[in-house]
């Protein structure tokens, strides 16, 4: 028989609780999302759009620099992406030997850079950076009596420069993430595997990698995700120069909706943006994701 | 109950983060509320004033309230501060006005303009050059002004001036100033490498004349020949400024072709190659506001893009050496020269020059009175003492008759012969043909956006050829305009 549906007073209280919660997740997220998806049909007018079907779609699929900017955001994604996890693990594993105070005080300094405001950052960048024998990392090369380089103005130098200013910038929140994950790690584990004769790094292979993994693939998609929406970086830093091999993807959207005024062709890239990370991101839980429980 | 007060709880956290965002904008509004209070304590004089006329003339005569948002970058230096002085003048005549003045940086305020029209918020006016406007029309916020003011407020601008604020025959802002860029020197330097520095102010100079001029300027590790700023954005004006070396004054030809994929654009690549390629200039993105410190500080011998207004930064940079407050390392006795920029061959000189201007826009609360009101504020921004004392400070004749007027008896503390050499390249900026439809604006400004800006960032770095640059510009053009309506010749104004 079929089980009748009742809101009972227990449930009342329980959407009670999520309520705030949806009502801001739709107003702020939702709706915004949905806003887009109608505006990429639209050629976009605050006062009076106009719909032109997929015109927008066919705009953003026809147009080189689209493509350029999906490559540059890929190629940026996998130099940052991995080794960033990689960084973090291994400074998490160094940190995890000390005491709790002097963990703490290994956490509160790698985060310090991702309390910092960012284009206070970049700023901080641009004078490492600066192409003229003053910036600091031309200095560091005169002393080596190595050339002096064009760091974001070369197409030779201007990616690598933004991936090293990501790398170095910004781990902190990875790798209190990946400390919380190795804590959480049961000892016994680790005292069987001392019993058995195992060395540090078939402790790590063996115990630290398949019990972390969760934590990685967290790490992997919410990265991704985020590498996929970069945008201060390049703004900031390189304008998307030279010859747009610095343009990413959130930066010609960006440049589309607010110097151009295409609006309604920068919602039509934003989805296909959403489409691509949702494509990876299945992927991903596909592929990595089918023995991790949570 | 429990349940209860966790609720209440959540709820009050929420709304806090929403008042959180509305706190933001109205701390971001603070010089506007602080204007509204100021125009608010004038209008309150003056109503007190008012007051001696009969009540019912007031009443008879006095329009409905209404408040005035307008959005400026700091136009010249105490540009913010000469703006509450005109809102309070203004609003003292016009009681029932109120005005809401946002200051910005250069930097944020084209963005901020386009993110606000883009929401139907753009404040009623703002400050830009001339480029925008095609992007506001577009967008639909731009505004006819000649159907907001009286014909005869309008023929008091200079028509060459309101050429430029002009897209398929309708005016959409009133101007500022034209202002001229080009290159600036020192003098002392030019003459040392051979240069005669008053022939070349009055009279302009050849590209090969240049060349070999730079040339005997450089001083391997210590002085660049020649050194424009052309980091980020600034990249434009090299293209802007150097396009006239080569007969391109302006994005269209007279014939309303598109002029970047002209013989003359072709011609103007192998140069810079040329140029870069020298070792004269240097090989890197030089900042915008590193190019005057190179200057003063006698890193380089030609700066770019210079305008006739930097000869009052050096003297200032120089007096600043009495209370140590000067660049370190400046030339004590570096004499500033306006210098106009050279010319290729069958080219005829000109220089490059801009209108900025103030733009009327629509928002939410447009109304046909509301937008009269705004073009009248409009045109009191733009001409009498107002404009006068904006182009006293940037050394430059005022492009209304009101304006001039006002400005006869100044004396500017500028050299002779840099006025002479600012008034001949006035006299040769060439207005862009009134023709060009908003599309055909807006197209070129993408082009110029992501095809030359970047193509020309990598022919300085050496990582492009002229020739492929070229033909990128040509298959972005003829995408956007049609092959017809690109030029594809050697053209002349």
């Amino acid at each position: 028989m079929k089980k009748k549906f009742r809101i009972k007073r227990d449930d009342i209280d329980g959407y009670l609780f999520i309520l705030v919660a949806l009502v801001i997740f739709s107003v702020f997220t939702i709706y915004p999302v949905i806003s887009a998806v109608i505006t990429s049909f639209q050629n976009y007018k605050p006062f009076g759009s106009e719909w032109v079907q997929f015109d927008n779609y066919k705009t953003a699929l026809s147009n080189s620099l689209f493509y350029k900017s999906i490559k540059n955001t890929a190629v940026y994604t996998l130099l940052t992406v991995p080794f960033s996890l990689v960084i973090a693990f291994v400074v998490a594993l160094l940190i995890m030997p000390f005491k709790k105070k002097t963990q703490s005080l290994f956490k509160a300094l790698y985060y310090i850079p991702a309390v910092a405001s960012g284009v206070a950052t970049s700023v901080v960048w641009l004078w490492i950076y600066d192409s003229s024998p003053s910036g600091l990392f031309n200095q560091l090369m005169k002393f080596l009596h190595l050339p002096m380089q064009n760091w974001l103005a070369s197409s030779k130098t201007a990616m690598l420069s933004l991936i090293i200013m990501s790398l170095l910038n910004g781990q902190g929140s990875s790798i209190i993430i990946y400390i919380a994950a190795l804590l959480g790690i049961d000892t016994s584990y680790f005292e069987a595997a001392d019993i058995d004769g195992a060395s540090f790094l078939q402790k790590v292979r063996y115990i630290v990698l398949p019990l972390c993994k969760p934590t990685t693939l967290f790490l992997l998609v919410t990265g991704i995700i985020n590498s996929f929406q970069v945008f201060q970086n390049a703004y900031m830093m390189t304008g998307g120069g030279p010859d747009n091999n610095t343009t990413m993807i959130g930066l010609l959207i960006f440049n589309n909706a607010f110097v151009y005024g295409k609006y309604g062709l920068a919602c039509a890239q934003g989805v296909l943006l959403t489409i691509i990370i949702a494509g990876l991101t299945a992927i991903q839980f596909r592929v990595a994701g089918d023995d991790v429980e949570y | 109950m429990k349940k209860l007060v966790a609720t209440l709880l959540a709820a009050a956290m929420a709304m806090s983060l929403l008042t959180g965002c509305s706190g933001g904008n109205s701390g971001g509004n603070e010089t506007a509320s602080t204007t509204a209070a100021t125009t608010a304590a004038a209008k309150e004089e003056t109503t007190a004033a008012a007051a001696e006329t009969t009540a019912a003339e007031t009443e008879a005569e006095t329009p409905d309230p209404d408040t005035i948002a307008v959005m400026v970058p700091p136009v010249t230096g105490d540009y913010p501060e000469l703006m509450e002085k005109w809102i309070a003048e203004y609003t003292a005549d016009h009681p029932w006005i109120t005005v809401d003045l946002t200051n910005t940086s250069w930097n944020e305020n084209p963005d901020k303009i386009s993110t606000m029209a883009l929401s139907g918020e753009a404040p009623d006016i703002v400050m830009n050059d001339f480029k925008m406007l095609g992007t506001l029309v577009e967008m639909g916020v731009a505004v006819n002004v000649a159907d907001y003011m009286d014909p005869e407020a309008l023929a008091d601008y200079d028509q060459n001036a309101l050429d430029y604020l002009t897209l398929e025959g309708t005016l959409y802002a009133l101007p500022l100033y034209m202002t001229i860029q080009a290159l600036g020197g020192n003098k002392a330097m030019m003459e040392a490498a051979g240069a005669d520095v008053e022939k070349i102010q009055t009279e302009g100079w050849t590209w090969d004349e240049f060349l070999e001029i730079i040339k005997n300027g450089t001083v391997k590790d210590q002085t660049w020949g020649l050194t424009f700023a052309s980091a980020g954005s600034s990249t434009k004006d090299f293209v802007n400024i150097f396009g006239v070396a080569a007969g391109i004054n302006n994005d269209f030809t007279p014939s309303l072709k598109y002029a970047y994929t002209s013989e003359n654009m072709k011609n103007l690549l192998s140069t810079v190659e040329t140029l870069v390629s020298s070792g004269y200039m240097p090989n890197y993105g030089v900042e915008a506001g590193q190019r005057l410190v190179m200057l003063q500080t006698g890193q380089t011998m030609v700066t770019g893009k210079a305008m006739p207004l930097f000869e009052s930064n050096v003297k200032n940079n120089i007096a600043a050496l009495a209370d140590g407050s000067a660049l370190e390392g400046t030339v004590e006795d570096l004499e500033y020269v306006f210098l106009p920029v050279p010319t290729l061959e069958n080219v005829q000189p000109a220089c490059y020059g801009i209108v900025d201007c103030l733009i009327p826009c629509r928002n939410q609360n447009s109304t046909d009175e509301h937008l009269k009101n705004v073009c009248d504020f409009l045109n009191f921004l733009t001409s009498g003492e107002r404009i006068a004392e904006v182009a006293n400070q940037v050394y430059l004749p005022a492009v209304c008759e009101s304006g001039r007027k006002a400005q006869e008896g100044t004396v500017l503390d500028q050299s002779d012969a840099n006025a002479a050499a600012s008034e001949r390249c006035l006299g040769l900026v060439i207005a862009p043909p009134t023709g060009v439809t908003t599309e055909q604006s807006a197209n070129a400004d993408t082009i110029m956006t992501e095809v030359i800006v970047p193509k020309f960032q990598a022919l300085i770095a050496g990582e492009t050829t002229a020739d492929d640059m070229y033909q990128a510009i040509c298959d972005a053009a003829f995408a956007a305009f049609g092959e017809d309506g690109c030029e594809t010749g050697f053209f002349t104004y």
